[in-house]
């Protein structure tokens, strides 16, 4: 009998010890997570205190640091060694866990610490070739010696900093999902350089447009998909004037001869999902970094002409997908040859985005078409020879080995062609992240060697518009409209960027694999790409749109960002005088729906008369009443929107035959011309009408009684659920969307298209106006806090203020010794031993 | 409550010293093996011992700076008020510990009847 009590017995401590001391599924070991002493109840605000001196190990001289009110850090050091060596201490101070979880995710790495639930994305990241990019770019990174003395310091400080955490100093995420940071390494700063690549340069449309023109021919398509939209203003003003002689621009060959029964052959029925088939599984899924068009930024400058005091003044929000911690953290770096203050990837060294005592610059992206698939011919199922120029050449595998936290490493053989890997094999199933064309190629600039740091070391450093120019011939991928002002009056724009010699089209479709007219041949020179200086008209900007009209010699790609937010932008900035800082603040939180200001009257005075309940009469009024403006409490922009989906559902889905599963649809330029220019036009027509021909009139009638009812059922009877911010429910979720972390159902005006573009998860991720006058001024704002602890009160204070259009004027400090009353603690840090 | 007192000195100590969180069990199964009278008393003792310490400790973190991320915490597990984060703590401690010094108890009943 005691035998027997003291075996369970121990059998049931045992069992509570082992339960408490591990994970089950994503449950966290509760055990260390809960020990008072060293478990999460470690991880509150009293971290926030600011340490008057620190030991690190490495520093040659003294490096001191300034900390604002908003927590932001002034790092003043006496030479660049010390200042990115700081730069990396404190980053890791602030973002340690996001610094080394985003590496993680884009090394294909996330199954080592959330096990068998991250083996799908790992496959994926590695299967696209985002570790071998970082590779190659790593190797960049390290042949030149400025950007290697750079990486070198922050790595030190990293690690650093990582040397002196307890386990209870630990980041709680390290607590909740039990594992430890490991050595921080110049590899995986290369890594969040191709992660931003992979956001901002890998979106794409080829398979779908394959399809689709495989079923309605590449007339149809250049009709509905044109080169030269109509109502977007191209980055570049078309009256700019060519300042080089362009080379001789490729053209079509028998290349594209017969591809149409080809593409119609190839494919799995699911090719067709849309790469931004949203994934909502929870858990740890995808973060879905994509980007299509209407998602963007916004740059513009103006120049002193346009501005009450005179001076240039420049703003910029850039979009991303909102993450807490935030995508970014406000830093100055100051040192011998520089003083540098803006925003910063906490993964990264240097300033991203910003300005110093005598420039400002600032990105939207660029959206051009760097990124092909070929399809490839293989001799066998074993796929160890593909057709190339009518011979058989060999590939080659690179195997990638993914440790699985609580079960088998997964050994995953990527095949390589010499365009590059094969992503998706003709017998597997589509993946989620993207429209991936089975058995083909995938040729992507970020794959190449590139060092866009250098381009920061050089924007970080630059005094004027020479400097500036010859910063961005380093600047590969991802192509950025990089806008530039400085204090002697220069206003600027580049739309910059490493693209391939093209013929026109080229890239849009499925290229053919086996053929070697089909590949790109050579680069446009870095000073032909398109670019404007202080151009007639005063001011410059962009808002991911065309860069150039029919004018510029060379073609770099077709699907941009609507027209909305440009013709916004140059619609307020045309008709400005006077401008200042403060009214910039403002602008960039504009809303106005231009899209809706151009076809709702039309739209509404078609179905006059025709609503027939009571909440389509509301409905009606409401949209009648409309100031056009997407505030969260008004319910007009939910209408709208969903009045806007059917129309365009019931006006291409019909278009789509044959084997198309999606038809996809056309700019909303399209739309809006159709709309106001040819309301008889036959895409109105209902394909699945015989004898009958529809009209806008009637289309307009079913589409708004289909949004009424659309509405009623998804959000219950006609009232306060209606409202556009509810509806909305802008998100902020953790990166690796544990729940609690993030901030839910955000109620803040704007939309996708509005230059205030606040959509549910992508949005401004930080907002700026720089001042370029004597003493350079700026306003700034993001959609987080400096501090990644979920515990600490700078976690996401600055959020509130984002949602309701506030900037805060930027601390900007000459020396470390500048009193400021901003200025809430100072930190002396020294080598040690 | 001398024994109590004893128990919860020891592991404070070894948790100030060490990051482990499994002293909530060793302390318990050694006061159990050795010096507990009986069963229950072995069980009680190290039930409250320990979840008096970390209800004591959690409760002061809660109050002094740890209330926000207790509060995300609670939300990640689904509990509706950040305080309950205490409660849970000190159970999971108490309960441990107590399971530990009972089965410390019985072990030492099998080499040794006894006293009585």
């Amino acid at each position: 009998m005691r035998w027997v009590r003291a075996i369970v017995s121990l059998v049931l401590a045992a069992t509570v010890f082992w339960g408490l001391d591990n994970r089950h599924g994503t449950f966290p070991a509760q055990g260390k997570l809960l020990n008072p002493f060293a478990g999460f109840w470690q991880n509150g605000s009293r971290s926030d205190a600011v340490p008057e001196k620190l030991v690190v190990p490495g520093l040659r001289d003294e490096v001191r640091v300034v900390w604002d009110a908003r927590r932001v850090p002034h790092i003043f050091a006496r030479n660049d060694h010390d200042l990115y060596l700081a730069q990396g201490y404190i980053a890791a101070s602030l973002r340690l866990w996001q610094m080394e979880f985003q590496a993680l995710y884009t090394a294909g790495r996330i199954s080592e610490v959330v096990g068998p639930v991250g083996l799908k994305q790992d496959i994926f990241t590695r299967r696209f070739g985002l570790p071998w990019a970082a590779e190659n770019t790593v190797r960049a990174l390290r042949d030149h010696p400025k950007t290697r003395e750079i990486v070198d310091a922050f790595t030190s400080g990293v690690n650093a900093y990582i040397r002196t955490l307890d386990r209870k100093d630990l980041p709680v995420e390290y607590k909740i999902l039990d594992y430890r940071p490991e050595p921080w390494t110049d590899y995986k700063c290369a890594l969040l350089l191709k992660a931003m690549s992979y956001s901002l340069a890998s979106y794409n449309r080829d398979a779908i447009m394959t399809k689709a023109r495989a079923a309605l021919g590449e007339e149809t398509l250049d009709r509905l998909f044109p080169f030269f939209p109509p109502l977007v203003p191209p980055v570049i003003p078309p009256e700019t004037l060519l300042d080089f002689t362009p080379l001789p621009v490729p053209t079509r060959s028998g290349a594209e001869r017969g591809r149409g029964n080809k593409d119609g052959e190839s494919g799995h029925p699911a090719d067709s999902r849309l790469s931004s088939t949203p994934s909502d599984a929870g858990g740890f899924e995808s973060p879905g970094y994509r980007t299509g068009p209407g998602i963007g930024s916004n740059n513009w400058a103006l120049s002193g002409k346009l501005t009450r005091d005179g001076f240039p003044i420049l703003s910029n929000d850039m979009h991303l997908e909102l993450s807490l911690p935030a995508i970014w953290y406000e830093v100055q770096l100051s040192a011998p040859g520089v003083n540098v203050r803006g925003v910063a990837f906490p993964a990264v060294p240097l300033a991203v985005a910003g300005y110093n005592e005598d420039v400002a610059w600032g990105f939207t992206n660029g959206t051009d078409d760097v990124l092909d698939w070929y399809d490839i011919t293989f001799k066998d199922d074993s796929r160890t020879e593909y057709l190339y120029g009518g011979e058989w050449r060999k590939t080659t595998v690179r195997e990638e080995k993914i440790k699985v936290r609580g079960g088998a490493t997964v050994v995953d053989r990527v095949v390589f062609t010499h365009h590059g890997p094969v992503v998706r094999q003709k017998d597997e199933p589509p993946f989620i992240n993207m429209n991936v064309p089975p058995d083909a190629a995938l040729r992507w600039l970020a794959h190449d060697a590139s060092n866009e740091l250098l381009t920061l070391y050089a924007l970080n450093r630059a005094r004027n518009y020479a400097d500036y120019v010859q910063a961005l011939e380093t600047w590969d991928c991802p192509a950025q409209n990089i806008v530039y002002a400085d204090r002697e009056g220069t206003i600027a724009i580049w739309h910059d960027g490493k693209f391939p010699l093209r013929w026109k089209g080229q890239g849009r479709y499925v290229l053919d694999g086996s053929d070697p007219a089909d590949e790109w041949r050579g680069w446009i020179p870095h000073g032909q790409v398109p670019h404007v200086k202080n151009p007639e008209r005063g001011f410059i900007s962009s808002a991911n749109q065309l860069p150039t009209g029919p004018d510029y010699p060379y073609y770099v790609g077709w699907d941009y960002a609507s027209f909305e937010r440009a013709a916004r932008i140059n619609e307020i900035l045309a008709a400005a005088r006077d401008v200042t800082p403060s009214d910039m603040v403002g602008m960039q939180a504009d809303v106005l729906d231009i899209r809706a200001r151009a076809i709702l009257p039309r739209l509404l005075d078609s179905i006059k008369g025709k609503p027939a309940t009571e909440a389509e009469k509301k409905s009606f009024e409401e949209l009648r009443a409309w100031n056009f403006e997407a505030r969260a409490a008004l319910i007009a922009p939910t209408i709208f929107r969903e009045f806007w989906n059917e129309l365009n559902r019931l006006t291409w889905e019909d278009e789509k035959t044959r084997d198309m599963e999606r038809m996809p649809w056309p700019a909303s330029q399209v739309m809006v011309d159709q709309i106001l220019n040819h309301p008889e036009g036959n895409f109105f027509d209902d394909a699945g009408t015989d004898g009958t021909v529809e009209t806008l009139t009637d289309l307009a009638e079913l589409a708004f009684r289909a949004a009424v009812a659309n509405l009623e059922k998804r959000l219950g009877p006609w009232g306060d659920a209606w409202r556009w911010g509810k509806v909305k429910g802008t998100r902020l979720r953790h990166v690796a969307r544990i729940p609690g972390f993030g901030r839910e159902k955000l109620e803040a005006d704007g939309v996708g298209h509005v230059i205030g573009a606040i959509d549910t998860v992508w949005a401004p991720s930080w907002r700026m106006v720089v001042e370029l006058g004597p003493e350079v001024k700026a306003w700034g704002n993001y959609p987080g806090g400096q501090s990644g602890n979920p515990g600490s009160r700078f976690y996401d204070d600055f959020v509130d203020d984002w949602a309701s259009g506030k900037s805060y004027e930027l601390v900007f400090l000459r020396s470390a010794d500048e009193p400021d009353p901003r200025i809430v603690g100072r930190t002396v840090m020294r080598g040690g031993k | 409550m001398t024994a109590v007192l004893m128990c919860l000195l020891a592991m404070l100590g070894l948790q100030l010293l060490t990051p482990y969180w499994w002293w909530v069990m060793i302390v318990p199964f050694a006061f159990g093996a050795a010096a507990a009278r009986s069963g229950w008393k072995a069980f009680g003792t190290c039930f409250f011992a320990a979840g008096l310490l970390w209800l004591g400790t959690s409760l002061f973190l809660y109050l002094t700076g740890s209330g926000l991320i207790a509060s995300r915490m609670a939300s990640m597990f689904g509990l509706g008020k950040s305080w309950l984060m205490v409660v849970v703590t000190a159970l999971i401690a108490a309960v441990a510990a107590g399971v530990s010094g009972y089965t410390g108890y019985v072990v030492r009943t099998l080499v040794k009847k006894p006293a009585k």
